[in-house]
């Protein structure tokens, strides 16, 4: 099944890890693949309908619309990077993926934090009574911000856990979860 | 798997490899997996035990266990009548230790990152709905 936040994906391919640690594996894809004719059909129909539409609503309002974005070119190959946690002996699969670059760096934080769970090293410590996507939710979305954050959890990881999450989590969940701990 | 384990860093070039033939092809995939690595390391109970306590893979094991790395690229066969080429797969895999785990994802995903250019990048309009979402859930935080 496919997660829509990259957090709840890691919460549950903990679970599954702690469930099955060895025999659980995760694998990632990354993938370029040239669109179908089909799909750049839909691209081209989209660009117009979209350059179709700004136009009109310039005319309207011209300070709320938002300017159309670069043209994405409707041959352009699009890539995805798909995280996935399998268990062969239980059959479960838990996927995610995404389509944009910013997120690599925290994804890839994360399968070390999974696989510290699978060196079944002591210090691990995983906080589970925090809600689910309560700070997660907003870092998909999160601005620029986000992406240096992430890579400062990524090299101070030999602090353990604790300083990663609250990078990833960011604004008002850092204090929560400091407190927590 | 066929071969030897390599060695953390020549895994590292022949990763950037993997990713940077990709990126020539054009298309394509490339896969990482990780799991425990249990080869030697690990006594898998019998399947007996298995079923009459099925809880065993839970018990916390008294030393930490190394993770094994795979890297993979699809191999894809000629077709007539298209651009596509013949390419052989190449696997690479590599053994971390548990000491080394830290220091190996920190390359991991600067590798990742350097290596998956395909990838959407942050563009410039989207950056500036994200500030405006931001001033507006940050005042509303205040209230």
């Amino acid at each position: 099944m496919y997660f829509t936040s990259s957090t709840e994906w890691y919460e549950q391919a903990s679970l599954l890890l702690k469930a099955r640690p060895s025999t659980a594996r995760i694998t990632s894809k990354y993938t370029v693949l040239k669109p179908t004719s089909s799909k750049i059909r839909k691209r081209q129909k989209y660009a117009s309908k979209r350059a179709h539409s700004t136009s009109a609503g310039d005319a309207g309002n011209p300070t709320t619309t938002p300017q159309p974005p670069a043209e994405q070119d409707a041959q352009a190959p699009s890539a995805t990077f798909t995280l996935k946690a399998y268990d062969p002996v239980s059959g479960c699969c838990l996927k995610y993926e995404t389509n944009k670059a910013a997120e690599v760096g925290r994804l890839i934080a994360s399968l070390g934090r999974l696989g510290k769970h699978m060196a079944a090293m002591k210090e691990v410590t995983t906080d589970f009574s925090v809600p689910a996507g309560n700070a997660g939710i907003e870092t998909p979305a999160g601005g620029d911000s986000d992406v240096p954050m992430v890579d400062v959890g990524a090299k101070g990881e030999s602090r353990g856990d604790v300083p990663q999450k609250a990078a990833t989590g960011g604004g008002g969940g850092k204090k929560k979860k400091k407190g927590k701990k | 798997m066929a071969g030897e384990h390599l060695t953390n860093d020549e895994f590292f070039k022949q990763l950037a490899n993997l990713f940077e033939l990709n990126r020539t092809k054009g298309h394509g995939s490339v896969y990482l997996t990780q799991k425990r690595f249990t080869y030697r390391n690990v006594q898998l109970p019998s399947a007996d035990k298995m079923i009459e306590d099925p809880l065993w893979d839970t018990y916390h094991p008294e030393q930490p266990v190394p993770v094994l790395i795979r890297a993979s690229n699809n191999d894809s066969s000629k077709r007539a009548g298209t651009e596509r080429k013949s390419v052989e797969k190449i696997k690479i895999s590599t053994v971390v230790q548990p000491d080394q785990i830290e220091e190996f994802y920190a390359r991991y995903a600067e590798a990742c990152k350097a290596g998956m250019s395909g990838l959407k990048k942050r563009d410039r309009k989207k950056g500036k709905k994200d500030k405006k979402k931001k001033k507006g859930a940050s005042a509303e935080t205040k209230v």
